[in-house]
C-alpha cells in the first residue's frame, strides 16, 4: 500500500487536473456556474422548510439553516458516491490504454465534490451572518469534522468505484442505499427527536445507541452544534454529542478509508480485463 | 546492469472469458455456483529483450498476443507468470486521444492529457504552444473539443504523446493518423525519436511500413515467439506462412 502510496503521489498532478476537469464541468466555465449549482440544494432546502414549519409545526427557529447546515454535507456524500461510482467506470477506454493510478479517478471526483462543499459552506457563512448568527469559535473546529468526514466518504467510494467497474447494477444499488440512508440521518430532524414519548422505554437505549455508530449522522450533527447555536425549541433538549460517539465515528472512518484504498488497490489491475 | 529498454522473462498472461458473463451484482449473487470460465492464454511463456534505442515491429495475425504485449510493457496489465523488467518512461500511442472530454478547450485537454501521460503540469504548461502548433490547431485553440473533427482530435493526441518525451514508445496501429502530410510528419517525428536513441516497439499489419521503419522484428504465434531477427526475413518467413 506505500508503494501505491508513493506511486499516487508523484501523480499528483494528475489529480488536480482531474478535479479542476470536473469542476469547469459542472460549473461550464464560469463563476455563474458555481451559483447555478447551488440552485438544486437551496430549492430542496426551502421545499423542506416550508414543509417542516408551516404543515408538521416543527417549531425550531431559523429551521431553514439547520436543515442547509445538514443538507450541504448530505449533498457532498451523496454527490461523491454518484461520481465516484461513475468515475473508473465511465474512463473504461481510458484505462484500456494508458497506464496511470486508477485510484486517482475515483480521489479526484471526491475533492471535486470536496470544494463544492467548501465554496457552499462560504455562502452558508453569509447566510448565517444575515440571519443574525454571531461568528463563533466552534467554527475553528470544522476543518477536523471535514477531514473526518472526507475519510468515511472518500473509503465509500473507493469500495462503490471499484464494484462499479464490474457490477453494473452498482449506481442503481448506491442509489437505492443513499435514498435510505438519508433518513439514518438528521438531516430533516434534528437527533434529540430520536428519544421521544412514541418509542417504548426499553427499547429507546438501543436506537439511540445504533444511530450514533453512523459517522455520518456525526458529522452532520458536528457540523450543526459548531456551527449554530442551540435551538431552544419548545419540549426539546439541546444534547451534545457525548465525547465517545466522537471517538467512534473518526476511528470508523479511519478503518472504512483503509480498508476502502485496499481493497480498489486489490482490484485496481483487474480493471482493464474485467470478462 | 545491460543496455537494455525493456526485458521479459517467461512472461505469460492469461484472461478469463466467462461464459455467464456476470455484468450485475444480482446476476453474480444469482450464478455464484454455476460461474464458469474459460482460460485463454494470450501469451505463453514469453522472453524477449529489447535494448536501448531498438526499433522493434511486432507482426502476427489478429489474436496472437500482440496487443497483450504492449499492454504489458506500457503497465496496463499485470503479468499472470514471469517477469517484465522496464527501463524508462512509457508512453503508449495505442489509440489517440483516450481522454479527452468533449466540454474541455483543447488547450485545457491538453493539459488534462499530458499528466494522464504522467507529465508534471507545469512541463506540459512549458511545451503548450509547441503542442498546439505541431497538430496545426492554433485557431481551436479555446475551442471546445466537440467542435474538433476526428483528424484534429487525433493531431492533438498525437502532439501531446510526442511531446511527453517518453524513453519508451509504444505504437498500436495508430501511424495512420490525419492527412498525407500529417501522417508524413508523423513519420519524421518517428524517425528523430529513433536517431535520437529512444526505444520503440510498434505493432502493426502493414508489412511494408515494418520493412521500412523498423530495425528488428517478431513474429507471434498464439502468444508465442515464432521468429525474430532481421525485418525483411521474420516478414518474409511471416508471408509464406500465412500465404
Amino acid at each position: 500500500m506505500l508503494e501505491d502510496l508513493r506511486e499516487l503521489w508523484r501523480y499528483r498532478d494528475l489529480v488536480r487536473s482531474l478535479v479542476m476537469r470536473d469542476l469547469t464541468v459542472r460549473y461550464k466555465n464560469s463563476v455563474l456556474g458555481f451559483f447555478w449549482s447551488l440552485a438544486n440544494p437551496l430549492v430542496q432546502v426551502a421545499t423542506i422548510t416550508i414543509i417542516y414549519k408551516y404543515v408538521l409545526q416543527i417549531g425550531i427557529p431559523n429551521y431553514s439553516a439547520y436543515v442547509l447546515c445538514a443538507f450541504l454535507p448530505w449533498m457532498f456524500f451523496q454527490m461523491s458516491l454518484s461520481d465516484a461510482g461513475e468515475s473508473v467506470a465511465r474512463q473504461y477506454d481510458l484505462l484500456r490504454k494508458v497506464y496511470f493510478p486508477r485510484e486517482a479517478l475515483a480521489i479526484a471526483s471526491v475533492f471535486a465534490n470536496l470544494i463544492h462543499l467548501l465554496l457552499a459552506f462560504g455562502v452558508f457563512f453569509v447566510y448565517l451572518l444575515w440571519l443574525g448568527v454571531s461568528i463563533q469559535a466552534g467554527w475553528l473546529l470544522l476543518p477536523v469534522v471535514i477531514l473526518a468526514n472526507l475519510a468515511f466518504v472518500m473509503g465509500l467510494a473507493f469500495f462503490v468505484s471499484a464494484l462499479s467497474v464490474f457490477y453494473e447494477d452498482m449506481t442503481y444499488l448506491v442509489g437505492v442505499s443513499t435514498s435510505l440512508f438519508f433518513y439514518m440521518c438528521p438531516v430533516l430532524y434534528v437527533t434529540e427527536q430520536i428519544r421521544n414519548k412514541m418509542i417504548p422505554q426499553h427499547w429507546q437505549p438501543i436506537i439511540w445507541e445504533v444511530y450514533h455508530w453512523n459517522p455520518m449522522a456525526i458529522f452532520i450533527e458536528g457540523y450543526r452544534q459548531l456551527l449554530l447555536p442551540p435551538f431552544h425549541a419548545k419540549n426539546l433538549n439541546d444534547l451534545p454529542i457525548e465525547p465517545r460517539y466522537i471517538v467512534i465515528s473518526v476511528v470508523l472512518s479511519v478503518a472504512v478509508l483503509i480498508a476502502g484504498y485496499a481493497f480498489f488497490n486489490a482490484k485496481k489491475w483487474q480493471f482493464a480485463e474485467r470478462p | 546492469m545491460s543496455d537494455a529498454a525493456i526485458q521479459l522473462q517467461d512472461v505469460s498472461k492469461r484472461f478469463r472469458l466467462a461464459h455467464h458473463p456476470v455484468a450485475t451484482l444480482k446476476g453474480a449473487v444469482a450464478s455464484f455456483w454455476k460461474r464458469r470460465f474459460e482460460d485463454l492464454w494470450a501469451l505463453k511463456s514469453l522472453s524477449l529483450e529489447v535494448p536501448r534505442g531498438q526499433t522493434l515491429a511486432v507482426v502476427g495475425r489478429n489474436g496472437s498476443g500482440k496487443s497483450t504485449l504492449l499492454g504489458l510493457i506500457g503497465r496496463i496489465y499485470l503479468p499472470t507468470a514471469g517477469h517484465i523488467e522496464i527501463h524508462g518512461r512509457v508512453a503508449a500511442l495505442l489509440e489517440l486521444g483516450a481522454g479527452f472530454h468533449p466540454d474541455l478547450t483543447g488547450e485545457q485537454n491538453v493539459l488534462l492529457n499530458g499528466v494522464i501521460l504522467g507529465m508534471r503540469e507545469r512541463d506540459v504548461r512549458k511545451s503548450l504552444d509547441d503542442i498546439i502548433h505541431f497538430a496545426e490547431l492554433e485557431k481551436f485553440r479555446d475551442a471546445p473539443l466537440r467542435s474538433y473533427s476526428a483528424g484534429m482530435t487525433m493531431r492533438l493526441g498525437f502532439a501531446v504523446a510526442v511531446f511527453t518525451d517518453p524513453q519508451i514508445l509504444l505504437i498500436d496501429e495508430v501511424l495512420a493518423v490525419g492527412d498525407q502530410a500529417f501522417q508524413a510528419k508523423c513519420l519524421r517525428e518517428i524517425q528523430r525519436f529513433q536517431e535520437s536513441g529512444r526505444t520503440i516497439v510498434f505493432v502493426s499489419h502493414d508489412l511494408d511500413t515494418v520493412r521500412r521503419v523498423s530495425g528488428r522484428a517478431i513474429w507471434l504465434h498464439e502468444g508465442a515467439l515464432r521468429a525474430d531477427g532481421d525485418p525483411e526475413a521474420v516478414v518474409k518467413e511471416y508471408l509464406s506462412a500465412t500465404a
